[in-house]
């Protein structure tokens, strides 16, 4: 007992004595900055960013460099992750309130940056991105492929930061496609012809196609069969989910899901309908080309090795699949956004993403995918030449260009899921269509 | 000061009532007679009623009545029939009966999150365990949560699962506590163990079957974490009850006011459910 209690009395006194060093310490921190003439990243030394991050493979390969980064600029991270869904309420929430003490976070333009520029919430780079002591001279600009870096720009000034770009490809069990006697699908037609083939041929024991069917996480998949159909999210300022190329493209998606998907794809995000494909029970996937590594994971996936990977096949008005990036934003009210921005150039350096591109992350990077590391080491070329080529002929348009994203992927979901129901698709894409009106109007 | 002096000890809490239920409770009544669509950073703008009038020709608030009330009342019949009838059931001395009842508390103990993240695997139409099951007897599989009819008696069965133990294990205790000289008088007039049940056994449980049912009909009402996480309210809306209609307009559309408004709805129907189980516990009359 007495040893206890001394125990803690030498604690406390430990902790008294080091106080004013921590505090003296601190001091100097905040006294060197601005002082700071040419690049240095000691500059803003001692102290503290937060981050707030989505759970995502790009995460997993910067949290265990964390240190490293630490120990080069004296600066302390404080990483939060979060699910998706979660992470996405949580960030607005933060801001909304006002009170959030989040330096920096992820954020995906084409999904948000609209809303939180109008509220305000994402600070100006262009600033820091042209300071001579705050921009690393290495880091090279020019580098980020201008498509991505576009991404965040609003009225002339940049947002954002793209860690990765991605695109979504149409991947096919090669085993399958052999077995079958199919060959890779170029038109929309031979892509419901292979489908059918290979459902019927297997007598329903391997789908023909998987894709997700969850309300709005089917949009951003189904978007690219919307816009290869010859529709548009928006026709003017008004919603075109009930224009006939609409129709055409909810009709089509439903109708591959019902006659020749697995049953349960309404209830099916991304995560679903990969792992069917990855146990080998469907032909094929369209989804998000950032999910190969877990495709080509033998621990995780049946098909390793096996798969072929291919721009959407061309509908009515062509191949239109979308680009889409995850990026890093400042808060606009961060305190330590010099500090921040140290952090946001590591973590989109070039050594970074060319480590992202090795573990299968798409970068948004040209040394990236040039570098001769890169071209020696990649296991599947097919999906670096059907990546580049999605690349060149992709849409930046994947949500709908509005404020309420939300609400407006939910209006086109139950349209999506009542065509993969067998319900009538024309009624659900008017009422959709009405719907998303009601929504725009109401903002 | 004498006669002042039973306020000043509620004082404390009145205080903590107002600040925790009272200020809420106001200021979400004020917020739901305003437009509030954050998403956009823009504030609040006074609009009366309207938030009312729109959600009531609102078939999306409908649709999540229905689904509220047949969710609410299919797991309240399931689980208070189940629950009584194992509360009979158990009601006698048997080797372990103490292990039996700290078996049934698992289910009450694990997290709801937990519970259904597995039911939702178990469920799974491709590979989830009970479709496996199902196969290997010879049956066809089924859709379960994939499907709009299938997915509220599938949800309602999980929800059973979970929480027939809590009423099962009201209903026990109180049984245990029952005098037994009418039973031994009834045993001596020679009824019958189901006459016993009927007109003995039951009138006396009724107070704790009714608090009981009680507790997990308001807490039914309000289920959002279990539907959450195993359909996200789909397919559609199939399965999207008030509570999750409330967190998508507040937290996915960043539409405040119409939140609060809906908000306040869902309270009004806890509180009503609340004053008639009350009447009825008091009247005493089941029948």
């Amino acid at each position: 007992m007495k040893r206890t209690i001394m125990f803690f009395t030498m604690i406390a006194l430990i902790a008294l004595l080091a106080f004013p060093i921590m505090a003296q310490g601190q001091q100097e921190a905040e006294d060197a900055g601005p002082e700071v003439v040419g690049f240095d990243w000691q500059s803003r030394s001692g102290e503290t960013i937060k981050i707030m991050a989505n759970k995502h493979p790009w995460v997993d390969i910067i949290e265990p460099k964390i240190g490293e980064f630490e120990a080069m600029t004296g600066i302390k991270v404080e990483l939060a992750v979060y699910p998706e869904d979660q992470f996405r309420t949580k960030r607005t929430v933060e801001m909304v309130s006002g009170a959030s003490d989040v330096d920096v976070f992820m954020l995906m333009p084409g999904n948000s940056l609209a809303q939180y520029y109008q509220a305000g919430w994402v600070a100006p780079l262009d600033d820091l991105m042209a300071s001579e002591s705050f921009l690393w001279p290495e880091y090279d600009l020019d580098d980020i492929f201008s498509s991505a870096l576009d991404a965040g720009v609003k009225e002339d000034k940049h947002y954002t930061i793209p860690i990765l770009l991605e695109t979504s490809l149409l991947s096919y069990n090669k085993e399958i496609f052999e077995k079958y006697d199919v060959a890779v699908p170029t038109t929309m037609e031979e892509l419901e012809a292979a489908a059918k083939k290979i459902y019927e041929g297997s007598n329903g024991q391997i789908y023909g196609i998987t894709l997700r069917g969850k309300k709005a996480a089917a949009t951003s998949q189904w978007v690219d069969f919307l816009h290869s159909f010859g529709g548009e999210w928006l026709e003017g300022d008004k919603s075109g989910l009930g224009t006939e190329a609409a129709i055409a493209a909810t009709d089509y998606y439903g109708r591959l899901l019902r006659l020749y998907g697995p049953k349960s794809a309404p209830s099916n995000s991304w995560y679903e309908a990969i792992s069917i494909f990855m146990q080998g029970k469907a032909a094929m996937v369209y989804d998000a080309s950032v999910f190969k590594p877990n495709y080509e994971d033998p621990t995780k996936s049946e098909v390793a090795g096996k798969v072929g990977y291919a721009v959407i096949p061309a509908g009515p008005a062509g191949s239109i699949p979308h680009i889409s990036n995850w990026a890093l934003s400042l808060y606009s009210k961060s305190d330590n956004k010099e500090a921040a921005w140290l952090f946001v150039q590591w973590a989109t350096s070039k050594d970074i993403a060319l480590e992202g591109l090795l573990a299968g992350i798409p970068s948004a990077r040209n040394s990236a995918w040039d570098s001769s590391e890169f071209k020696d080491n990649d296991t599947t070329p097919e999906w670096t030449a059907a990546s580049i080529a999605s690349y060149e002929v992709a849409s930046p348009i994947w949500n709908p260009p509005v404020i309420p994203v939300g609400e407006c992927r939910d209006a086109a979901g139950s349209a999506i899921v009542a065509s993969i129901l067998g319900e009538d698709v024309r009624a659900a894409s008017l009422a959709a269509e009405k719907t998303m009106n009601d929504i725009l109007a109401n903002q | 000061m004498r006669r002042n002096e039973k306020y000043w000890f509620t004082l404390p809490a009145l205080t903590v009532i107002g600040i925790i239920v009272v200020f809420p409770l106001t200021y979400n009544i004020y917020m739901g007679l305003h437009s509030w669509f954050v998403a956009g950073g823009a504030s609040p703008r006074w609009v009366g009623l309207n938030n009312y009038v729109k959600i009531m020709k609102d078939p999306r608030f409908w649709n999540s009545m229905r689904v509220t009330f047949l969710f609410s009342i299919g797991a309240l019949v399931l689980e208070t029939l189940l629950g009584t009838s194992l509360a009979l059931f158990l009601n006698r001395e048997f080797r372990g009966k103490n292990l039996v009842k700290l078996l049934f508390l698992f289910p009450i103990a694990s997290t709801p999150v937990a519970v259904s993240l597995i039911w939702g695997m178990m469920y799974n139409y491709d590979l989830g365990i009970i479709n496996i099951a199902i196969q290997a007897l010879g049956f066809e599989p089924q859709l379960w949560l994939a499907s709009p009819k299938m997915v509220i008696p599938s949800l309602i069965f999980a929800d059973a699962w979970q929480w027939t133990p809590l009423i099962l294990l009201i209903v026990l205790a109180s049984l245990e506590s029952l005098p037994t000289d009418p039973f031994e008088s009834a045993k001596v007039d020679g009824a019958h163990i189901f006459q016993v049940i009927r007109y003995i056994t039951l009138p006396m449980i009724q107070p704790a079957i009714i608090a009981a049912a009680m507790i997990r009909s308001i807490d039914a009402i309000k289920t959002f974490d279990m539907i959450y996480v195993m359909t996200q309210g789909g397919p559609d809306i199939a399965s999207e009850n008030l509570n999750l209609y409330i967190f998508q307009t507040g937290f996915s559309y960043f539409r405040m006011g119409a939140a609060s408004s809906l908000a306040i709805i869902l309270f009004t129907i806890v509180l009503a459910v609340n004053v008639l189980l009350a009447i009825t516990r008091k009247s005493g009359d089941l029948s």
